[in-house]
């Protein structure tokens, strides 16, 4: 689903974020991306979303080269990767109902397919009974809950966390893990990057380890800390 | 595509009721930037026109020999007429010189009693085309057979054309600065209103929104704004032509003071049309530093 070829990004200034990585991460597999800050995975993930072009090798995603992917095709690159982000970015002046519908209002998707998947995927991570409900109405949980919800309502095959666990407290953290877990069996491949030990350890999945730019570690059901 | 139609409407309309101070801070800048404009030009078209009407009031005379033969004085009518830079040629008769002359002194009987019907000449008086040309279509009179004197009012005129042109300049030059003033304005209100909502922005890039379809929004609610502003600025300057201009000009009847309706309703397309275009380019370019992700 997510292959990786020799691939290395240097910013201009000769700062070296990743080195010559090479991975593979199959259909519905669940992994964990693990490093401390600066490690490089935040370029990782900005780079399958064409956030960030890599200076040399190749991507494939979903068994496409993203990196001949022109311009205007990169919104329908995304359209393949839901995204989930430690601060959430919801949307402060829309409910709960209304940040889950933009996401397939804006790929111009139609009222009646809007109108019966909302409510269905928001029932999926128990938020029933805040659909109408701000975003500064809801606990931290449940803003990541919804923030799940529109990544997912798209149904794209790939979904991409960047610690989604960074703010919340660690009952809380095991909740959307066993969320992203369910979403996991169901048949979408998810890729999260963090530094939540407790996270990692728990899950015992497959974890790549990045440490200064380098892959050092790729173990099947892997924990946090050892190498 | 009705259904894209019916987002981009919702979009439109949701986004302005929500965001009600940055849509009242933009429709007043708007206002403010076109009224001024819009003053200026209704100025500009009140001094143009009484400009016009001086220069209008420029003729020639042309005063002709008692002994000119009947020929000579038609022949140099026909000639005047005959030029690109006449207008209209009017022939005054001895007779009637006395008369108009009659006329204008008619409370002092003591000037008129002593002058021989006989004594003044006969003339053409001709009207030009553009006051400019006074100088050269005199000298291409004077000297023909039955011609005494042509006389173009000469340096008073001059002073008046040269007077002319420099309001004319200023005119062109305080259209030009209010329009960049208008433009500047209204491109920085709209790129502050953009600006405080590029989050929502990065989030449409990032589950996948086309580039057109985050920028059509974005551009219908500049147009709605920039409508609104015409519509203001254009009632505003309507009502100082009802309850200024117009009045003036009962008073003052001898100037033409004030513009008409009509002008009016042109110009609100004109400020329209501005204000759209400006709010289409100004949303399009300071939306380009947040579609770059």
């Amino acid at each position: 689903m997510i292959r990786l070829e020799n691939v290395s990004k240097v910013y201009k200034g000769s700062v070296v974020a990743l080195r010559d990585i090479s991975t593979d991460i199959q259909k519905e597999e669940f992994v964990f991306l693990v490093g401390s800050s600066g490690s490089g995975k935040s370029t990782f993930i900005k780079m399958l979303l064409k956030e960030e072009e890599p200076s040399e090798g190749t991507i494939y995603v979903a068994g496409k080269d993203i990196g001949q992917l022109p311009r205007w095709r990169v919104p329908y690159l995304r359209r393949n990767i839901g995204c989930v982000f430690q601060d959430f970015k919801l949307l402060a002046n829309k409910t709960v109902r209304e940040n889950v519908a933009f996401a397939l209002e804006v790929i111009g998707r139609p009222k009646h397919i809007i109108n019966q998947r909302v409510p269905a995927i928001i029932e999926l991570v128990g938020l029933t009974d805040k659909l109408n409900s701000m975003p500064h109405e809801l606990s931290g949980g449940e803003q990541q809950r919804v923030c799940i919800a529109r990544a997912m309502v798209n149904r794209p095959p790939i979904l991409l966390a960047d610690e989604p666990t960074g703010n919340l407290d660690p009952s809380t953290s095991a909740d959307i893990m066993n969320l992203l877990a369910r979403l996991n069996e169901s048949g979408t491949t998810v890729l999260i990057a963090t530094h939540d030990h407790a996270v990692v350890d728990r899950s015992r999945k497959r974890v790549i380890e990045l440490d200064g730019g380098k892959l050092v570690r790729d173990q099947v059901r892997g924990v946090y800390g050892l190498g | 595509m009705a259904l894209r139609v019916n987002y981009f409407v919702d979009e439109t309309v949701s986004n302005l009721r929500r965001n009600v101070l940055l849509t009242l801070a933009a429709v007043s800048t708007v206002s403010i930037s076109l009224l001024l404009l819009g003053v200026v030009m209704v100025g500009g078209e009140v001094l143009t026109k009484m400009v016009s009407s001086w220069e209008g009031k420029v003729e020639l005379n042309v005063f002709l020999r008692d002994e000119a033969t009947p020929e000579e004085v038609k022949a140099l009518g026909s000639q005047a007429n005959g030029m690109p830079e006449v207008d209209e040629v009017f022939f005054e008769s001895k007779e009637e010189a006395f008369e108009e002359y009659k006329r204008m002194f008619k409370d002092s009987p003591a000037i008129t009693e002593n002058v021989d019907p006989n004594a003044l000449p006969a003339s053409y008086r001709i009207k030009l085309k553009d006051p400019n040309s006074a100088e050269p279509v005199a000298s291409r009179l004077q000297g023909q057979p039955g011609v005494d004197e042509v006389q173009f009012g000469g340096e008073a005129m001059k002073r008046l054309l040269k007077f002319t042109g420099v309001v004319r300049t200023i005119l062109v030059i305080a259209i030009v600065l209010t329009l960049g003033a208008a433009v500047l304005l209204i491109a920085n209100t709209i790129r502050l209103g953009i600006y405080a909502r590029r989050k929502e922005i990065g989030i449409m890039k990032l589950v996948g929104a086309t580039n057109w379809f985050i920028r059509v929004p974005f551009i219908f609610e500049g147009t709605v704004q920039a409508a609104l502003g015409a519509l203001v600025a254009s009632a505003l300057i309507y009502a100082g032509k009802v309850f200024g201009l117009d009045r003036m000009q009962d008073a003052i009847l001898f100037l033409p003071l004030t513009v008409s309706s009509g002008s009016i309703i042109r110009m609100f397309f004109t400020l329209l049309g501005i204000g759209i275009v400006i709010g289409i380019f100004g949303s399009t370019l300071a939306l380009r530093r947040f579609l770059e992700v």
